[in-house]
């Protein structure tokens, strides 16, 4: 069997945003099957809008040459790869609710639930991470 | 230095990770089993990043060659069928017995009819290299009468070969057993600048 990999974002900033879909990304093309539950900010990641223009840490705006010196690729398109490669992303019903956003704000392709969603995913996983 | 063929040339210079690991998932799915692929790449970790890749998806890394801050790694899709076939090619010779053969400095020909990128890495010092899918057209390259023992990586390639051999009157070939991959005696490459899979 494969292995699984099972990951929470929760954090909204762009730093945050790379260490969950490379991850994600180099897991899924190492034939893991991975989930991502996003959750409070980390529903920026996946937010039409936000998820092009995620911040920089405060005071460390300089490094946006760094990303674009090193030839990193854009969330937007590590995400298209993420979905591409079969990477299952779960938005957070709950906290969907509490900031009165819509299935139709996030990108496509997204499932919608619960804690449980999530953790029957990550029941077995062999990696579970937190971001 | 001699250029090590590839079936394919995949460029990923320039990339950050985890793109040549990505890049690489995609190339490697469109080729048939037992291909070569060459992965160019700028990327320092992925030195350590496509060994890993290898060992999880059960590709077989063969090695990188770093020219200046170019690396070259080699990779070869793994075949369904390498789960070790029987082998039916009666004449044998353990590996243990062909690295005393070798050791006591008689003169053996050994024949490897793996792929060039795998031959580039590691071979048995000597060894002539024809690909097991040109064996058939190159064999007058070969002795009939000559005692030659045939390698591959894991005694599958070298049991259909020894077969093909025989069939076209070669007399006295023998299959080495276990192949490169059990290999413990001496190996030579072609170029320094190489890193081999450490098998």
């Amino acid at each position: 069997m494969s292995t699984k990999v099972a990951i929470i974002a929760s954090n909204g900033g762009l730093f945050d945003a790379y260490k969950v879909f490379n991850i994600a990304t180099a897991s899924a093309a190492t034939d893991a099957e991975v989930a991502i539950f996003f959750t409070f900010e980390g529903l920026n990641l996946i937010h039409k809008e936000a998820h092009h223009q995620l911040p920089l840490p405060a005071g460390r705006e300089h490094f946006a040459e760094g990303f674009k010196n090193a030839n990193i690729p854009s969330i937007p398109q590590l995400v298209e790869m993420a979905q591409e490669m079969g990477v299952k992303i779960i938005a957070c019903q709950m906290t969907m609710d509490v900031m009165n956003l819509k299935e139709e704000d996030f990108i496509e392709g997204i499932e919608v639930g619960g804690a449980v969603t999530f953790l029957d995913f990550a029941k077995d996983a062999n990696v579970s991470l937190t971001f | 230095m001699p250029e090590i063929k590839a079936d394919q040339t995949l460029d990923c210079k320039g990339l950050a990770c985890p793109m040549p690991i990505v890049r690489t998932k995609k190339a490697m799915d469109q080729l048939q089993a037992g291909q070569v692929i060459e992965v160019q790449a700028t990327d320092k970790g992925s030195i350590a990043d496509i060994q890993g890749w290898a060992k999880n998806t059960g590709h077989q890394y063969l090695g990188t060659v770093q020219e200046g801050d170019l690396l070259k790694h080699y990779l070869r899709k793994s075949t369904a069928a390498e789960v070790k076939e029987p082998k039916k090619f009666p004449h044998t010779i353990s590996n243990e017995e062909l690295k005393k053969k070798l050791a006591s400095g008689e003169k053996v020909k050994v024949l490897d009819v793996r792929e060039p990128a795998e031959y580039a890495f590691n071979r048995i010092p000597g060894a002539k290299s024809i690909p097991l899918g040109e064996l058939e057209s190159r064999m007058g390259e070969l002795t009939p009468e000559d005692e030659i023992h045939v390698v591959c990586r894991t005694g599958n390639r070298s049991d259909m070969a020894c077969r093909l051999l025989a069939e076209k009157g070669f007399k006295h070939v023998k299959n080495v057993e276990q192949g490169m991959s059990e290999w413990t005696g001496p190996v030579e490459q072609n170029h320094e600048k190489m890193e081999a899979d450490p098998l």
